[in-house]
């Protein structure tokens, strides 16, 4: 095993992987940069070296930088979480020539599933079901026209080297192909630097679930199961659960076993995790691979009882998968909700500040992933995300009640949060049943909200008028002129006794 | 205490009165509510109800408030009766003499005209600090600075008298 691991990242993620090695008695090192010299990652780890100034690209994204510091601290091996360097394959490359085990898979997987055309190809040969459409990059807009009629409108455009939403664009009729392929284009480069587009069959009503796979050196494979991960805003996961109400049994081993054929395709070393898109009909197609930990791992984490960072760990080692598949069990029902820094109100602009107040949930079946304290100012810099609220529930609606009794107890003062969202949501009947889709929160669940009747407006008056009252009455005693009131000095002015004008 | 709440086009009066240790009568358009109120952490307060308890996160800037409850955001403006009295007086275009005089009790943060100078109508002529909060009075006529009564940094009293304009 491992005799020390750096964890090049920052926030609740850097902490969780540090929970998982501080478990396994296995001493970390932190990085970070000139604004996170408080972050709690810096807390909770065995050692810690400032890595640069506050923007990403001058410290958490610096390869030179992270190598360096774990050739100084004699670190076996790096972490890199999600973001930042976790599906660089370049990053890869010199973990493996700097001989510095990198907790994930290959260089070679990454690149692969990292370009979505070549992934499409090597897992389409490889027997796993794909989205009709395109498997090259396409350049002129005849040759979209011409493919885009052949698998038949709507049709999705998407950018090659894309993710979260951009250079993507849907395509109902012929008429509209033109100006969003000069949309998709210019956003692909400009995100991206790259503007090669290819295109999808657009599948109505998609539900998003995927597959945690993991695969080890001996060449073993196995899959934890689903995660529905359908509750998106513009393309971001939002809320996140598992097992899905989709999913039967027979699609459940069906997914899985194409996934770990996709993972299979590359020699998988790790945890991964294969994205499909489910249509109506419960058809499923494979969407894309992530090389690397997800956000929502502890959902798979809570049904199975697996610890996947450990099992990375022990993976990246060396050591065979811990389980087989035939051992796996998905018990009850598990449901994340990511808490950030930004305003539901307010279209979810980004609210970084000073949290001035914080109470975290507890309780039976409730697990919160978080990456800040009282106190601590969330910078600007990065990702906004504040924690990852998971409940485990025997059942889907003891999950439900359980999420919305965690969230109401959750207490975040000082910076907007998306709490009240997710209690709205865990409120929402569509959620209740089960039946939504991708497009549920963007297209349904705001225009439900619209319309709702809020029940406590006298008590938000009424406690604000005390604020106001307590305020006011505080001033006013701070501001009455000197003399005019309180105590009375028993110290009077008097020439001494003593000394007498004579004469 | 009396307030102006106005939710969304709609106004209503709220009164404040303390009427024990942590206890308020709080009348919203004439109907009193009788509430339990404790701050306890930050911003949030917890305030029983009849016997309903609640957590109400109160968020304030401005007079413009954003308050939570169990998830629900509130939004309203609360604005002390006199304030708003101020903002709203000032009837435009009088002729004659003109005496400016303070609305509320508060400090003379800094004057904004010197006697005889010559100032148009709603023009900001003293800068009155109250509750924290820095006020700017205008004339409401056209005229010449007659006389300043007070000083910067003078306390004063409501309803004293500032400036003349003639």
């Amino acid at each position: 095993m491992f005799k020390k691991i750096l964890i090049a990242n920052r926030g609740e993620i850097a902490v969780r992987v540090e929970r998982a090695c501080r478990e396994m008695g296995i001493p970390t090192v932190a990085v970070y940069s000139e604004v996170d010299r408080h972050a709690l990652h810096v807390r909770c780890a065995d050692e810690a070296f400032l890595i640069g100034p506050a923007p990403a690209a001058e410290s958490y994204l610096v390869i030179d930088k992270i190598i360096g510091v774990a050739k100084k601290s004699g670190a076996e091996a790096i972490h890199p979480g999600y973001g930042f360097l976790a599906e660089n394959p370049r990053f890869a490359d010199r973990c493996e020539a700097e001989k510095i085990k990198l907790i994930g898979p290959s260089a070679h997987a990454m690149r692969t599933m990292g370009s979505k055309t070549v992934a499409r190809k090597t897992v389409q040969s490889a027997g796993v079901p794909v989205v009709p459409g395109t498997v090259d990059p396409i350049s002129t807009e005849e040759e979209v026209l011409r493919i885009a009629k052949e698998i038949g409108f709507p049709v999705m455009l998407k950018a090659t080297s894309g993710g979260g939403g951009k250079g993507m664009r849907l395509v109902r009729e012929e008429g509209e192909l033109h100006s969003a392929l000069r949309m998709a284009k210019s956003e692909a480069k400009s995100a991206f630097s790259d503007d090669s587009i290819y295109l999808e069959k657009y599948i109505e009503q998609p539900r998003h679930v995927e597959i945690q796979i993991l695969g080890d050196r001996q060449g073993n494979y196995v899959h934890l199961c689903e995660r529905e991960c359908s509750i998106q805003r513009r393309h971001q996961k939002v809320i996140e659960e598992s097992p899905s109400v989709i999913v039967t049994q027979e699609m459940r081993a069906a997914m899985g076993k194409v996934a770990i054929e996709a993972a299979r395709a590359v020699k998988y070393e790790g945890a991964g995790t294969c994205e499909f898109l489910v249509d109506a009909k419960r058809n499923f197609y494979f969407l894309e691979m992530n090389t690397r930990l997800q956000v929502e791992h502890p959902v798979t984490e809570m049904v199975t009882g697996i610890d996947i960072v450990k099992e990375q760990i022990r993976i990246a080692a060396g050591e065979k998968i811990s389980v087989r598949q035939e051992d796996i069990r998905q018990t009850g029902h598990a449901i994340e909700c990511r808490v950030y820094a930004e305003d539901p109100d307010r279209n979810f602009m980004p609210c970084p500040g000073l949290v001035t107040s914080l109470r975290t949930p507890g309780g039976p079946g409730v697990r919160d992933d978080s990456g800040v304290f009282e106190g601590f100012e969330i910078p600007i810099y990065y990702d906004p995300i504040i924690s990852k609220l998971v409940v485990w529930g025997k059942d889907r609606s003891e999950a439900i009640a359980r999420m919305k009794r965690a969230l109401n107890e959750y207490v975040v003062t000082g910076v907007k949060t998306t709490i009240p969202f997710h209690i709205r949501v865990m409120n929402n009947r569509h959620f209740i049943e089960g039946s939504f889709d991708t497009n549920f929160i963007d297209e349904v669940f705001f225009k439900e909200e619209k319309e709702r009747k809020l029940a406590h407006g006298d008590v938000a008056v009424i406690t604000a008028a005390i604020q106001v009252f307590l305020g006011e009455r505080e001033r006013a005693i701070a501001q009455k002129p000197a003399g005019a009131s309180g105590p009375v000095s028993m110290w009077k002015y008097s020439t001494r006794p003593g000394i007498r004008k004579i004469g | 205490m009396n307030y102006i709440g106005t939710i969304g086009e709609k106004e209503v009066k709220v009164g404040v009165r303390e009427v024990g240790v942590a206890r308020y009568a709080v009348t919203i358009d004439g109907q009193e509510h009788q509430v339990d109120a404790h701050q306890v952490q930050s911003s949030v307060w917890s305030v029983l109800y009849g016997d309903a308890s609640f957590e109400v996160d109160v968020q304030g800037k401005n007079e413009e408030f954003e308050v939570l409850i169990a998830g629900d955001c509130y939004k309203f403006s609360l604005m002390n009766e006199q304030r708003k009295a101020m903002m709203r007086s000032g009837g435009k275009g009088a002729v004659g003499k003109a005496m400016v005089t303070s609305p509320m009790p508060g400090k003379v943060v800094k004057l904004l005209v010197n006697e005889g100078e010559e100032v148009k109508v709603d023009q900001g002529v003293i800068v009155v600090e109250a509750m924290k909060m820095e006020n700017e009075l205008k004339s409401n006529i056209a005229g010449k600075v007659k006389e300043i009564f007070v000083k910067e940094g003078e306390i004063v009293e409501s309803g004293a008298k500032l400036l003349l304009v003639e």
